[in-house]
């Protein structure tokens, strides 16, 4: 076994081994489960670094062995993989470090940090699975890890929550078995191949295949929180805030994306989903959900409740990248994987931090916050703008990349819904900034804590700093080497021409 | 060394800001203001012929440039920013000034940068750098009317913005190309470039004070910090412009109908502002539609160059001329506004004599940057250079421009005196705007115009017929004023923003009052009380409606699995 085979499963292990150290750790050595978990993130990223270097210099890093008959487990490396790996490596150690400082003596931490890295164990497999089989399996240990950490209070409002996700998140999870189940029966075992498999298929298969698609597409949207899936997204917000950012940037909702990425493209490639004709309807359903999302959050008090909604909208475009058949849109659709992720899990972080530091939740309480915590508010404000796509972020580079990809496609009312998704994101970030800089301060903070010379204690203050610095940067620096937005377009280029 | 200096020409308004996060910065920030643009004046003096700059990894790859008519923009934008900077220095009081100077940083870094961008995506980023930064300059006194003309222009800046995007979005696929200078021939081949022109010319637009588009302009003026509104009136506005020139199929295609159209707003623009703004009750107000008017001028000549493209590289140095003329003196008058006069008779008389020049000078007095502008107008659009059924309009309409721009410099002096003060100024007040008034007086005279195209430059002394034809309508618009103040003591008020007080209302009943509500002091009590709103309405059912779906999914789902295990 060389070294290229086992550089997938050791990445894995680093988060499995970790949690289970953690899980064994007691309770009052936080310093050594920091140290735990602070190593097993580092060491992970640079793996999945020395994998995106192999991988663009064209390595092959797999790993297979069968489970039973027609059923193998495998683990590969490929452009899209470590794509989705190094944002959950760059995200994973963030958002530890800020878990740190907002679990400061709050209980049941061993627990907590367990489940954390499980759930990034899972997400890192989602990202290195090779076939349908292997991602299901990584797929439903995301679900069981992350419902812990979702009732992490165990509030009655949290159990509730949990109840709602577990119910959604399982039946999800049940519609995407039976498919898989139903394709292995038709079709065999399907390795994620770029350009997919299906073209093959003869035109018998027609109906059972759409069906298949439709049944695959139900059970994954419900993690992607594609309208009407998206029930449990809101409710799930009572999580602590290091929970809703992992599972709004990176964990849950972009499982659920990426599974539908490698549905369409490395399954039935985008190719036979167009001829089957279901690249339309999944580009409206899409288009409907980013409308709806960004609609719902106009009227939100509670800030992540709102960002909640936010997320519902702008992980769709997402999806709606995917269907602009073509390589530009392709390219937009994937970006927007990273993106929206660094994104959203710079904005809470801050809502995190506005509720750790001052005790607020509501948005109109945020009155004035900039003068007293400039730094998170910085970085709310420039993750507020990515969102509404202002230039030069990320957001707008996703925008402009998927405009382009629409009008290639001849697809031009994907625009349109581009802007008013544009226009109503700036409806509900724009007063919320406004409050931050722009107003006095009424009265004094629900529930204020101090922590000497910075506005907050220094685990909570730099994580949403240096995502903020990134949502700049992968948006200035669009067309370096190894830019989100080259790696995708990397991604699309071998997608469309194998 | 260029692009050293190009470089930190942006780079340094742009991290400026971080000083406000250092703790008694504040003397170091308030006089650094006027330094900020300094990097981009020595850009704009040491380019001779342009240069261009690739920076391969920014954005789509970008490319920044300077040209005959970019250069006579940074020119106007560097100097004007210097001396309203330094102006600041003086006028603004110490509440949130790291504030103000953090927003006066941003906005100066976009309106630089956009001038040099060469490719669309620096271009479109420094545009909306520029115009969301503005806002922080608009809202910052914090009373009510400055927050309400914040919302007015935020909203339109946000619809304007997306249009823009739209139409950028739309001419670079049509160009397949990322390059601002491809746009124009592109959009005329395009199959849809009516729709890319139309966007483009209202999402300029709104910067540039479009009617119907203009709503913010006069109730961001007043409002705004002194030398905020000089800048935003002298330099920002004139970035709309800019943009049009740029991007619009000007030397391409005939294009009589946007022309026609360009023409009538332009001419709606220059006569209908001033009628309305001899109306207004506020000095700087009446100088918004003064603006308004001016822009409406230039709107004309873009218009005449969409409907005669042969004549717009005549036409468009005159336009970038014209920017520079009115961007220095309309500063120059903003900064008037926030003066104090002094005791001394003399000192009084000296004092209204340097407000009233660039006033006149706006309105076409000979020897100024008014008459250079004004005539050569008249060379580029005179009748039998032009071949368009309009031509025959264009003569008198800049004689009525000409005639309705001194009557808003007179109401402008006559607001002024009436709310006058004597009081000794902050020097760097005093410093700041009798700069810009050299500026615009004598400064004008040593820029570089490229008026090459030109067949005959109108020099420092023009004939006595160009004289009269300078004159006559000065002299027409005295009689008027007089006759006015005579005979009829008051004048009938005309709200500041005039069509948009019919529109908030509508506005408010989708649901912005709705947020606003929320704000209040009286906390969450406040936005049941505050009558119907669209959203609020929609957003009820919507959460009702979600609920019933819960509770319906979970069980629809489960009955969908046993369903299909058992296929």
């Amino acid at each position: 076994m060389s070294v290229s085979t086992l550089l997938p499963p050791i990445t894995l292990m680093t988060s499995l081994l970790a949690a289970v150290f953690i899980f064994a750790t007691p309770e009052h050595r936080s310093g050594l489960r920091t140290t735990i978990n602070l190593t097993a993130a580092l060491i992970k990223l640079a793996l999945v670094a020395i994998m995106v270097w192999g991988v663009f210099q064209g390595v092959d890093y797999r790993l297979s062995f069968t489970v039973l008959p027609g059923v193998a487990f495998t683990l590969k490396a490929d452009a899209l993989s470590v794509m989705f790996a190094g944002l959950s490596a760059i995200l994973w150690l963030l958002t530890t470090i800020y878990a740190v400082g907002y679990l400061e003596d709050s209980p049941n931490r061993s627990r907590f940090f367990g489940f954390f890295s499980l759930c990034v164990a899972s997400t890192m497999g989602i990202a290195l699975a090779t076939n349908l089989f292997t991602f299901l399996l990584f797929y439903e240990m995301l679900t069981l890890s992350t419902y812990p950490l979702v009732v992490h209070r165990g509030t009655a409002d949290a159990l509730r929550a949990g109840r709602t996700y577990i119910l959604y998140t399982l039946t999800g999870g049940a519609v995407v078995l039976v498919a898989i189940a139903w394709l292995h029966g038709l079709m065999g075992d399907l390795p994620f191949r770029a350009g997919g498999h299906l073209h093959e298929a003869g035109a018998d298969l027609q109906l059972p295949l759409t069906l298949i698609f439709v049944l695959l597409i139900a059970g994954l949207g419900v993690k992607a929180a594609i309208v009407p899936l998206h029930g449990w997204l809101p409710q799930a917000m009572v999580a602590p805030a290091p929970v809703s950012a992992l599972l709004h940037a990176v964990a849950v909702v972009k499982a659920g994306a990426f599974g539908i990425v490698r549905v369409v493209y490395d399954i039935y490639g985008i190719e036979s989903v167009a001829a089957l004709g279901l690249l339309e309807p999944l580009a409206w359903l899409a288009a409907f959900t980013i409308l709806y999302g960004s609609v719902r959050a106009l009227t939100q008090i509670d800030l992540k409740r709102r960002l909640a909604f936010s997320t519902i909208s702008q992980v769709s475009y997402i999806v709606l990248g995917i269907t602009l058949f073509g390589p530009i849109g392709t390219a937009g659709g994937l970006v927007h994987l990273l993106h929206q992720g660094i994104m959203k899990i710079t904005l809470f972080f801050c809502a995190g931090n506005y509720a750790e530091t001052l005790g607020v939740h509501r948005i109109d309480e945020l009155d004035g916050a900039g003068r007293r915590m400039p730094g998170t508010s910085i970085a709310f404000t420039i993750g507020a703008f990515g969102m509404i796509g202002a230039p030069p972020l990320a957001g707008f580079i996703t925008k402009w990349t998927m405009a382009s990809g629409a009008i290639a496609a001849d697809m031009h009312w994907a625009i349109p819904v581009l802007l008013l998704s544009s226009i109503l994101n700036a409806a509900y970030f724009l007063p919320i900034i406004q409050r931050l800089w722009f107003r006095e301060a009424v009265n004094d903070w629900p529930h204020e804590r101090c922590w000497g010379r910075l506005e907050t204690s220094a685990w909570l203050f730099w994580p949403p700093l240096v995502t903020a610095l990134m949502t700049i940067m992968v948006g200035v620096l669009a067309s370096m080497p190894f830019s989100p937005l080259s790696w995708a377009e990397l991604i699309a280029a071998r997608e469309y021409l194998p | 060394m260029m692009p050293v200096l190009v470089i930190t020409a942006v780079l340094l308004p742009l991290l400026f800001p971080a000083l406000a996060l250092v703790p008694s910065r504040e003397r170091t920030m308030r006089y650094g203001l006027s330094l900020l643009p300094l990097p981009a004046l020595a850009v704009a003096i040491l380019s001779g012929s342009g240069w261009t700059l690739e920076l391969p990894y920014l954005l789509n790859g970008a490319v920044w440039l300077l040209d005959g008519l970019r250069r006579g923009f940074l020119l106007l934008t560097a100097s004007l920013w210097i001396t309203a900077g330094l102006y600041a220095a003086g006028y603004m009081g110490a509440k949130h000034l790291p504030r103000f100077c953090t927003f006066w940083g941003l906005t100066l870094a976009g309106n630089l940068g956009l001038v040099m961008a060469g490719d669309i995506a620096s271009f479109y980023s420094f545009f909306a750098l520029m115009t969301f930064a503005a806002y922080g300059l608009v809202v910052h006194d914090g009373s009510s009317q400055a927050r309400r003309a914040g919302r007015v222009y935020l909203v339109m800046a946000v619809l304007g913005e997306m249009a823009l995007l739209a139409g950028l979005m739309l001419s670079a696929s049509a160009a397949q190309s990322g390059m601002l200078q491809d746009l124009p021939s592109a959009i005329a081949n395009a199959p849809d470039g009516d729709l890319i022109i139309g966007l483009l010319i209202a999402g300029f637009g709104v910067k540039a004070g479009l009617p119907l588009l203009h709503f913010w302009l006069p109730l961001a003026h007043p409002v705004a910090p002194t030398p905020a509104s000089a800048v935003l009136s002298g330099a920002m506005i004139k970035a709309g412009l800019l943009g049009w020139v740029l991007t619009l199929p000007l030397s391409e295609t005939a294009l009589p109908q946007w022309g026609t159209l360009m023409i009538m707003a332009g001419a709606l623009a220059s006569v209908g502002a001033a009628l309305i703004g001899v109306c207004q009750q506020q000095p700087k107000a009446v100088l918004a539609y003064s603006s308004i008017s001016q822009m409406g001028l230039i709107t004309i000549m873009v218009g005449v160059a969409l409907a005669v493209p042969e004549s717009a590289p005549v036409i468009t140095p005159v336009i970038g001329l014209y920017a520079l003329h009115h961007g220095l003196s309309k500063g120059s008058l903003f900064l008037s506004a926030g003066l104090a006069f002094p005791a001394h008779r003399y000192g009084r008389w000296l004092m209204w004599a340097l407000i009233a020049l660039p006033g006149l000078a706006l309105a076409g007095l000979p020897l100024t940057s008014g008459a250079v502008a004004k005539l050569a107008t008249k060379k580029a659009l005179a009748p039998e250079v032009l071949d368009t059924q309009m031509s025959a309009l264009l003569g008198p309409l800049m004689t009525a421009g000409a005639l309705a721009t001194l009557l808003l410099v007179l109401r402008y002096l006559w607001l002024l005196r009436k709310y006058a003060r004597t009081a000794t100024n902050h020097p760097a007040v005093l410093t700041g705007w009798l700069a810009t008034t050299l500026l615009s007086l004598v400064g004008f005279w040593v820029m570089p115009w490229n008026l090459d195209s030109l067949p005959k430059v109108p020099g420092l002394l023009p004939s006595r017929y160009e004289t009269w034809q300078l004159v006559w309508p000065m002299l027409t618009a005295l009689v008027l004023a007089w006759m006015v103040s005579r005979f009829t003591p008051k004048t009938p008020p005309v709200p500041a923003g005039d069509g948009i007080v019919l529109i908030e209302p509508m506005v408010s009943a989708i649901g912005i009052k709705n947020r606003r509500g929320w704000a209040g002091p009286a906390g969450p009590k406040a936005h049941t009380a505050r009558g119907w709103s669209l959203l609020k309405t929609l957003g009820d059912i919507m959460d009702t409606n979600e609920q019933q779906l819960r509770q319906g999914i979970g069980l629809t789902m489960l009955l969908l699995v046993l369903l299909l295990s058992f296929l």
